[in-house]
């Protein structure tokens, strides 16, 4: 009996030395793979089916706070280290690698408005509902030592909000006046005013140091310098703005969350009209963050769910929500791009993930090439209505639903009367507005 | 009484209502001193002040009036005391500042423009990075590091030794040998320059200990590499060498086609050494089997078979090296005739395959020649395109003044014919090998020559022509443009804060989709929503070529047949910076030679035919009846009763849906194509794309793996952000406005940045 086997040169797939690339016996000519189009696209919608399988954002619950938590201070250094504060004035230090408190103190008498590390973070300051500012040590003290804080100052003002330079040893708050802080003294440097509204939010530049922002209850945003003696500029939009967020990448753009369920992207040379409005909300926005790439940021709601979107898109990307997760009252985006974090009514603080189907752990790098490819595959196909029907399906909570319903149908209503009252005057009376000039009611100088 | 008035004492009653005058001035609060820093006074801290009072008492403060008074006095200074008077009485008044409001909206205005100017030097920042192909966070920082410590050690220069100097100095040259071999023409004082400039800078302590890292990184590294070589020269293994050796002929190899196109010159020495080193190799005994290894293999290849196998590869290699040598050495040999040898040498001409060939057999007989054969035939090659390409460019020139076309026409004449009258000339017979040796006949060269020369003339015609057209086009529109701004400086005055970064966007090489939709989150209502989106939403621009076509059947999956089904079309589409310039000559001509093209065909009658047969229903009725199928057979059965029958088993269908084309004359919907394609079809041309042409292009070059080479691939899926695990990300710093572009490391980066920038359109073009 003959066998007949298969033999092959090996100078065909043999490398001849070690640096050299493995042969691989491909050919490219595309009139070999009729195909490729048809392949790539089913490759693409796999793709994109898996990538909604594997999207379970939701990380960990830490629990511990016995009351709402109120405001998040993030590490400038260690990504793995979170503080939080409370309404009952507790302010907890989290380990959120081994996903516990690692820390915890009473820092106020009612609420705790404001955390903010300092620039290297080896301080923490806090500021309360009992008009004091309290610097603490970020090291946790020794056993048998009392937490103590190592400086108290008394304000002569509210405190409603607390922001610290990255660069300086200067921090500033907020409430009736805008106070800009040394680290070194007791007293303010300076104190801006203008008006008489309090302010509930304060924010520093972190590109440009010296620039920072207000959220004024008279629904204004003010700018201020710190180096100047006057506030630079006020814009006044339709409802109060909540926070505000600097984008860390493009030191001119800013977001805000506003009341009225939207949050508007401003470039500061040029007030009058955002530059975006960011939809799909459907209560008031609470807290808004970016990411520390400037590329997206999360914003969270009173209507129980945060959502995330891209800097220059008006809709979101993505939904995060569970069902015990109530109120949510400030986010935050963790320093390596990765984790958000969100802190609720309901005394808790979860953490999601930034990307929902990231695999997290170890990526091989084949398993990287992998993802790579899927990831251009969607990007390319994204257009395709199968596939963007896939990608942009998201399971809503109910109330969420109704609350889209009636939005939409209010919407609606205002369209057909708007329409039907430029029918019936005379042509050019009613002007069309654009939705962005909507919102903004002035900017005073 | 009187006494008491006697007693009366001035003194004392002057102390007494001292004493009193003084109670109001005895400070019981004292006045706060500062030991912060404080811009504003507590009003709980303000002091009545006491001065008042006592300032009546006190002697006056001296005044300008005094000092007037004093100088008048001396003769000397009259002159001076006058003149101070002068300007004591024409002193003016201060304006009255602006009230406060007012002021503080001055100054806010003025803080708010320093701000948005300090804030406008971040637009060119955020162009790059917002149109940059692939971000890394944390932002990579490129420091140049140095060290300028007080304590770091010089270099002893004076103290190096004469080896060490000798050594530099051989360093150097071969630097610069290898400088000119690459064609490096960086001058290195500038660098110098720079370098030292950086060595007078200070550096911050971060930057310090991160230099020393790098410090210790490389020393690290250089350690590394030595203790490599010097292991990889103890290595006895002959494989290992040989492969090695491979490996850099491999490499030279390389280098050397690399050269070839970046530096001629270098390149040929390069050659002549890799030349040289083949005669070197052959020239000595290796691979003959000659030495010591050999014969100790000699004595056991009998027995083993490896072994024999060895050393035929061993005989092998040098009949490798040293064949071509003999073949040439052969052919001299029988060649040489030095009587013919000067004869040759004139009428040699490059053109001629015969006369090359000689001239290549004859090189090696010389001395000076003979180690370079590849030599002479790259310089002979690399002469000849250099002429033809002198002579193109002749060609060119004298075809580009151009005006009078008579003149012109003598002149491109003229050059074309020079080299057909040398290939006149030439034809000769000589003797080679006791062969007769005849040129071909030239005339039929220069025929097939000329008929080239039509074409390119004609191509070059053609060219002129469009030219022309697109200059006159593009001069219309500059004229236009100038027209334009007189016109719109009065209307537009408001200035655009974001124009300069506006203006900086560059547009992305890689266009991406954007879908800036909500979410759904119901299929049902969202479906509503979508269908009011595309009836909204204004059409998309399309060029006029393409405005009649359903987009719904173009842009789909299904990419090479449409590509044939309307292959004019798609041409259209293609060039359509083109059409940019000549829309209107082009449709008029396009419909010419449609019209000519089908004068004897109506092809309106020929589509309406097609359409009225595609549209009408094949099979309206369906019969069920079978014959012989539940009836008798045999006479008497009546045809009545089986018709009834047959009627009743008639199957009617539905009446024909109507057409989606039915009213549009001219229009063709094909509506056998699957419904179920239709669904994962796209409808309209996504967001950032502005023609269907550039979106197919984005959709129909594939990125897969087995469709491209792997670092078409890589480069291909290359994710838009990267960042790495547990690494913070700061914000944006100053230092990235003044840093010069960052250095690739990335070895795909490098690829990407190697390619050549244009839009995939022009690409097609």
């Amino acid at each position: 009996m003959k066998v007949k086997m298969i033999s092959r040169n090996p100078d065909n797939y043999v490398r001849e030395t070690k640096l050299q690339q493995h042969k691989m016996p491909r050919n490219y000519d595309p009139s070999l793979h009729p195909l490729e189009g048809p392949r790539e696209y089913v490759r693409a919608l796999n793709a994109t089916k898996l990538d909604r399988v594997f999207a379970k954002p939701f990380v960990c619950n830490l629990s511990g706070h016995r009351d709402g938590v109120s405001c998040f201070g993030k590490h400038p250094k260690l990504l793995s280290t979170l503080a939080t504060g409370a309404y009952d004035g507790e302010v907890r230090i989290w380990d959120l690698a081994n996903r516990v408190s690692a820390r915890s103190f009473v820092a106020h008498n009612g609420f705790v408005r404001g955390i903010a590390y300092a620039k290297d973070g080896e301080r923490i300051f806090t500021v309360g509902d009992d008009k004091t500012i309290k610097v603490w040590n970020s090291q946790a003290p020794e056993v048998g030592e009392e937490e103590e804080p190592v400086n108290t100052i008394l304000s002569r003002y509210g405190l409603h909000g607390i922001s610290h330079n990255r660069k300086d040893n200067s921090f500033a708050t907020c409430g009736e006046v805008c106070a800009i802080w040394d680290e070194q003294h007791n007293d303010p440097l300076k104190t801006l005013k203008w008006g008489v509204d309090t302010l509930h939010t304060i924010s520093y530049n972190p590109v440009e140091t010296n620039v920072l922002a207000c959220c004024a209850s008279d629904r204004s945003i003010i700018l201020y310098d710190q180096r100047e003696a006057q506030p630079l500029r006020k814009v006044v939009l339709t409802m109060k703005s909540n926070k505000l967020a600097w984008n860390p990448m493009e030191a001119f753009n800013f977001t805000v969350a506003n009341e009225d369920c939207n949050l508007y992207t401003f470039d500061t040379r040029k007030l009058q009209t955002p530059l975006k409005v960011h939809f799909d909300h459907v209560s008031a926005v609470t807290d808004v963050d970016y990411a520390p790439t400037g590329k997206e940021f999360v914003s969270a709601s009173y209507d129980k769910t945060i959502r995330i979107y891209h800097a220059h898109q008006s809709h979101s990307r993505d939904i995060y929500h569970t069902k015990r997760m109530q109120h949510v009252v400030c986010c935050a985006w963790s320093l390596d791009n990765r984790y958000i974090f969100s802190g609720s009514d309901e005394m808790n603080v979860r953490m999601w993930k930034s990307n929902a189907s990231e695999k997290l752990g170890i990526i091989r790098p084949r398993e990287r090439t992998n993802f790579n490819y899927q990831e251009a595959l969607k990007e390319k196909y994204a257009a395709h209505p199968q596939i963007k029907r896939i990608a942009r399906h998201r399971q809503v909570p109910r109330h969420v639903l109704n609350a889209q319903r009636k939005m939409r149908a209010g919407k609606e209503k205002d369209q057909v009367k708007e329409a039907n009252v430029r029918k019936h005057s005379k042509p050019g009376k009613v002007p069309y507005v654009s939705e962005k000039k909507k919102h903004v009611l002035k900017e005073e100088v | 009484m009187s006494d008491d008035e006697e007693h009366y004492n001035p003194k004392a009653h002057k102390k007494l209502l001292t004493a009193i005058g003084s109670l109001g001035s005895v400070q019981h609060i004292q006045k706060s001193t500062r030991d912060e820093r404080q811009t504003r006074q507590d009003e709980f801290q303000l002091v009545k002040s006491v001065r008042a009072a006592a300032l009546e008492h006190k002697p006056r403060a001296v005044g300008l009036n005094d000092l007037v008074q004093i100088l008048r006095t001396s003769s000397k200074h009259a002159q001076t005391g006058k003149k101070l008077k002068n300007i004591q009485s024409t002193k003016k008044v201060l304006e009255k500042p602006l009230e406060k409001p007012a002021a503080d909206r001055i100054r806010r205005t003025i803080g708010y423009e320093g701000v948005t100017k300090k804030l406008g030097r971040w637009d060119a920042v955020v162009a790059q990075q917002r149109s940059a192909e692939t971000q890394i966070f944390p932002i990579p920082s490129e420091t140049i590091y140095v060290n300028t410590a007080a304590h770091a050690k010089p270099l002893k220069t004076s103290i190096q030794s004469d080896l060490a100097k000798e050594l530099e100095a051989s360093k150097q040259k071969l630097h610069e040998l290898r400088k000119a071999q690459i064609g490096d023409t960086s001058d290195e004082k500038v660098l110098a320059q720079q370098e030292r400039d950086l060595l007078q800078k200070k550096l911050t302590r971060d930057e310090l200990f991160a230099r020393r890292k790098e410090l210790a990184y490389l020393k690290m590294r250089e350690s590394q590499k030595s203790a490599k070589a010097r292991m990889q020269n103890k290595i006895k293994s002959k494989k290992f060498h040989k492969l090695q050796k491979r490996q850099k002929m491999l490499e030279q190899m390389k280098e050397f086609e690399l050269l070839k196109k970046t530096n001629p010159e270098a390149a040929l020495e390069k050659l002549n050494a890799m030349e040289k080193i083949r005669v070197q190799e052959r020239a000595s005994l290796r691979h003959k089997n000659t030495g010591t290894w050999a014969k100790n293999l000699q004595v056991r290849a009998k027995y083993d078979k490896d072994v024999r196998k060895d050393l035929a590869e061993q005989l092998a290699v040098s009949r490798q090296l040293t064949q071509k040598q003999q073949e040439s050495d052969s052919e001299t040999e029988l060649n040489i005739k030095p009587a013919a040898h000067e004869e040759e040498e004139k009428d040699y001409d490059p053109f001629n395959p015969w006369t090359k060939q000689k001239v290549a057999g004859k090189a090696p007989t010389q001395k000076a020649a003979s180690e370079d054969p590849n030599w002479r035939k790259y310089w002979t090659e690399r002469n000849q395109n250099t002429k033809l390409l002198e002579e193109h460019r002749n060609d060119l020139e004298d075809v580009k003044p151009a005006e009078g076309s008579d003149v012109e026409e003598e002149l491109r004449s003229e050059p074309k014919q020079k080299p057909s009258k040398k290939k006149v000339k030439k034809p000769k017979v000589s003797f080679q090998n006791g062969w007769e040796v005849e040129e071909v006949d030239p005339e039929t060269n220069v025929r097939g020559e000329s008929k080239i020369d039509d074409i390119f003339e004609a191509h070059e015609e053609k060219m002129r022509a469009k030219l022309t057209k697109r200059l006159a086009s593009l001069q219309q529109r500059t004229d236009r443009l100038k027209a334009a701004p007189a016109k719109s400086k009065k209307v537009k005055k408001k200035k655009d804060s974001l124009k300069n970064l506006k203006d900086l966007a560059i547009k992305k090489t890689k266009q991406r989709v954007e879908i800036d939709e909500p979410l759904n989150h119901d299929d049902e209502p969202q479906q509503q929503v979508d269908a009011a989106i595309l009836e909204s939403a204004p059409e998309a621009k399309v060029d006029s070529a393409m405005d009649t076509i359903d987009l719904a059947n173009v842009a789909t999956l299904v990419w090479t047949q449409k590509k044939r089904s309307s292959g004019a079309l798609n041409d259209a589409l293609v060039n359509d910076d083109e059409a940019e310039y000549d829309e209107e000559d082009a449709a008029a001509e396009h419909q010419l030679t449609i019209s000519q093209a089908f004068e004897d065909d109506d092809i309106i009658a020929d589509f309406n035919r097609d359409k009225t047969k595609d549209s009408e229903l094949k099979n309206t009725e369906l019969q069920l009846a079978m014959p012989g199928w539940g009836s008798w057979a045999g006479a008497g059965i009546s045809h009545e009763v089986m018709e009834r029958r047959n009627k009743r088993l008639l199957l009617k269908l539905a009446a024909p849906e109507k057409r989606r084309d039915d009213n549009k004359d001219n229009l063709f919907i094909n509506e056998t194509s699957t419904k179920q394609a239709r669904q994962h079809m796209v409808s309209s041309v996504p967001f950032p794309f502005r023609s269907l042409a550039d979106y197919e292009a984005s959709i129909r070059a594939p990125i897969g793996r087995n469709f491209v080479p792997e670092t078409a691939f890589r480069m291909l899926t290359r994710p838009a952000v990267i960042t790495r695990k547990g690494q913070v990300i700061e914000p944006m710093d100053e230092s990235e406005l003044v840093k010069p572009d960052r250095r690739l490391r990335h070895i795909v980066d490098k690829r990407i940045k190697r390619l050549p920038k244009v839009p995939p359109r022009a690409q097609k073009a």
